[in-house]
């Protein structure tokens, strides 16, 4: 089979019927498309997840009570009360110089109040590492002191939104919000983190056990000094805390962890939709069947011309073949780049992706797609005896 | 064809020693309908000699389209073996069958079979495609044979455009691209008024002259009645 000539051949079957062949390519075109958009939007989310742990501290390690681990019950971890101050201290003496710092953590959610308006806050209550550790924005004022926490001092650093609603554009340092039954000393403004909420008020987790009566503390944090220093320091934490608590009272959670347990759940996300997706391919494959049937039927003569002038019956299957094949595949490459147009218009919001597994993917289903569904028509061609297809009316 | 007319059957006497270039030997053909079996052929003897300009003559349903597709290879007989110089067909594969049509063989039609909406050229150098010609003498190739049979200046016409007698010019211009022996027609004036079947024929006879084998499956008493050798079908068989 002359190779070249037949693709000539093709090409110039699917021109001759421009409007037939862009209609039997809209299957695949938007099964391509399907299958692409979904993966890049899951890639989209993926990325928007990790970019918004990242912003927190790629490095932060957290130490939760009881045996969560994060594909289980996270209310285990608000409701198990096995953390205290003294582990808080233990790690500190014997992770030394290994980590910046180390933190309890409390979180809770409260009404702060100034004079007639009312925000709810999350009460992110830690020590005076927590600065550092949670890479609080200052944008006004400044964090909480040692002092501050061993006295229990009533201070509050406000997060913008909370800012926002209690006192509009009026200056808010050194006013008195009142959380709970005291009044808070506004000592900072934080500025907009991307990925943290702007509802947090933070105090000294001193106050925050006296004033809203918790003895216990939520989680402990503390942070690798590098991504590489994860895996040892998490262990270490491990080791130091086995000797206080039972393992099954404390879970160690890394955000690699986190992020690698989110990785799991958007693959398999991913593969559902794709599989869904797959599915207007095959409807996109019984189109092209269809016409390409249609089309051996309309060039019957033509076949049988052919084989008189001496086309073998792989030089005919191969015709049909290809053209099948092509269709297909220019509708993947459409299909492609439709779906390229959409990443782009939702980068503003998702930073979604075309990878290329994707493109790969796509290309080599609309391929088989081609390949599979034009073999039958192919091969009918192929087997019509040449007498009866020049006698055909 | 009436019978008792009176042809010369014996003009072809100066190629009557030589081998021939195509023989049917005891060729039978019945298709089977289902219920009904149509005996087309009933056992048929045909030589053609080298340089042969031979007529087929018969009413319709004879049998004459039967072995012309036979003896082209394009159909099968049921049974009896169809010999292309000197070499019994009967065992070619498909592909051999298609290789045989490309080189020893060129058709031309009653209906042209011209592929619509494309030049003259592209059309007669179709048979080039399945041979095993370089791509860079298509061109020439098929240019020369289209000057041969004076379309030297409608290279670029699309078939559309052409007369039905330049229509069957470009048929045989395609025909005789690949330098066959033995070109077969069937009934190549039956679609084209008399005056300009009568130059197809005259370029069919002229080919003749030029060396090539030619058979002929004809209703023209006028063209039957000037060939050197008639064979005559009636209900499957040769009568004369």
């Amino acid at each position: 089979m002359n190779i070249p000539e037949a693709f000539r051949s093709a090409l110039r079957s699917l021109f001759s019927n421009k409007i037939r062949t862009f209609l039997t390519m809209l299957g695949v075109i938007i099964g391509v498309f399907a299958v692409v958009a979904l993966v890049s939007l899951v890639e989209g989310i993926e990325n928007y997840i990790v970019d918004r742990f990242n912003a927190i501290g790629s490095n932060l390690i957290i130490v939760a009570p009881g045996n969560a681990g994060f594909a289980q019950d996270p209310a285990i971890s608000f409701t198990k009360k096995t953390l205290e101050e003294k582990h808080v201290d233990l790690l500190r003496k014997e992770l030394g110089g290994l980590v910046p710092g180390v933190t309890p953590s409390i979180r809770l959610i409260k009404k702060a109040s100034y004079r007639a308006e009312t925000h709810p806050a999350i009460i992110t209550a830690a020590n005076w590492e927590a600065a550092d550790l949670f890479s609080v924005d200052i944008v006004e004022g400044r964090f909480y002191t040692k002092a501050e926490v061993i006295n229990k001092d009533y201070v509050v650093l406000l997060a913008p939104a909370v800012k926002e609603d209690l006192f509009g554009d009026a200056d808010a340092l050194g006013k008195k919000v009142k959380i709970g039954s005291k009044q808070f000393t506004v000592i900072g403004l934080t500025g907009n983190e991307s990925g943290q909420s702007n509802e947090r008020a933070f105090m000294p987790y001193t106050t925050a056990q006296e004033v809203f009566d918790v003895d216990s503390i939520t989680n402990i944090l503390t942070k690798a000094k590098s991504p590489d220093t994860i895996d040892q320091v998490a262990t270490e934490i491990e080791h130091i805390l086995v000797q206080e608590l039972d393992p099954n009272d404390f879970t160690v959670i890394s955000q690699s962890d986190i992020l690698a347990s989110i990785g799991d759940i958007l693959d398999v996300l991913s593969i559902v939709l794709v599989a869904i997706a797959g599915i207007s391919l095959v409807v996109g494959g019984i189109g092209i069947m269809n016409i390409m049937l249609v089309t051996v039927n309309e060039r019957i003569r033509e076949i049988g011309l052919r084989k008189a002038l001496g086309a073998t019956r792989i030089d005919i299957a191969g015709q049909f073949f290809i053209e099948s094949v092509l269709i297909s595949l220019i509708g993947g490459l459409f299909g492609l780049l439709v779906s390229w147009f959409l990443t782009l218009g939702i980068r503003s919001v998702l930073r979604a992706e075309i990878t290329p597994w994707a493109i790969a993917l796509s290309l080599g289903f609309s391929f088989l797609v081609g390949a599979v569904f034009g073999t039958y028509p192919a091969v009918k061609a192929a087997k019509k005896d040449p007498i009866e297809a020049l006698r055909h009316e | 064809m009436s019978k008792g007319e009176a042809f010369d059957m014996d003009s072809n006497s100066a190629n009557s020693t030589s081998t021939p270039v195509l023989e049917g030997i005891g060729l039978t053909k019945v298709y089977d309908m289902g219920e009904v079996k149509i005996r087309a052929l009933k056992g048929v003897d045909i030589q053609i000699l080298p340089g042969d300009f031979t007529t087929i003559v018969g009413k319709s349903g004879s049998g004459k389209s039967t072995l012309m597709h036979i003896m082209g290879l394009l159909d099968t007989p049921t049974e009896g073996q169809v010999v292309l110089h000197g070499k019994d067909t009967t065992q070619y594969s498909s592909a051999e069958l298609a290789r045989v049509r490309n080189k020893e063989i060129g058709f031309v039609f009653q209906s042209f079979n011209l592929l619509a909406r494309t030049s003259t050229l592209d059309n007669v150098i179709l048979p080039l495609k399945y041979s095993n010609t370089p791509k860079a003498q298509w061109e020439k190739k098929a240019t020369d044979v289209l000057k041969r049979v004076g379309l030297g200046d409608r290279l670029q016409n699309k078939s559309n455009e052409l007369s039905g007698g330049q229509k069957q010019r470009v048929a045989i211009a395609r025909a005789l691209v690949n330098d066959p022996a033995i070109i077969l027609a069937d009934e190549p004036t039956g679609n084209l008024d008399s005056k300009t079947g009568e130059s197809i024929e005259q370029l069919l006879i002229d080919l003749n002259k030029e060396g090539k084998t030619i058979i002929i499956v004809t209703h023209d008493e006028d063209l039957a009645r000037i060939t050197p050798k008639k064979v005559t079908l009636h209900d499957g068989l040769i009568v004369s």
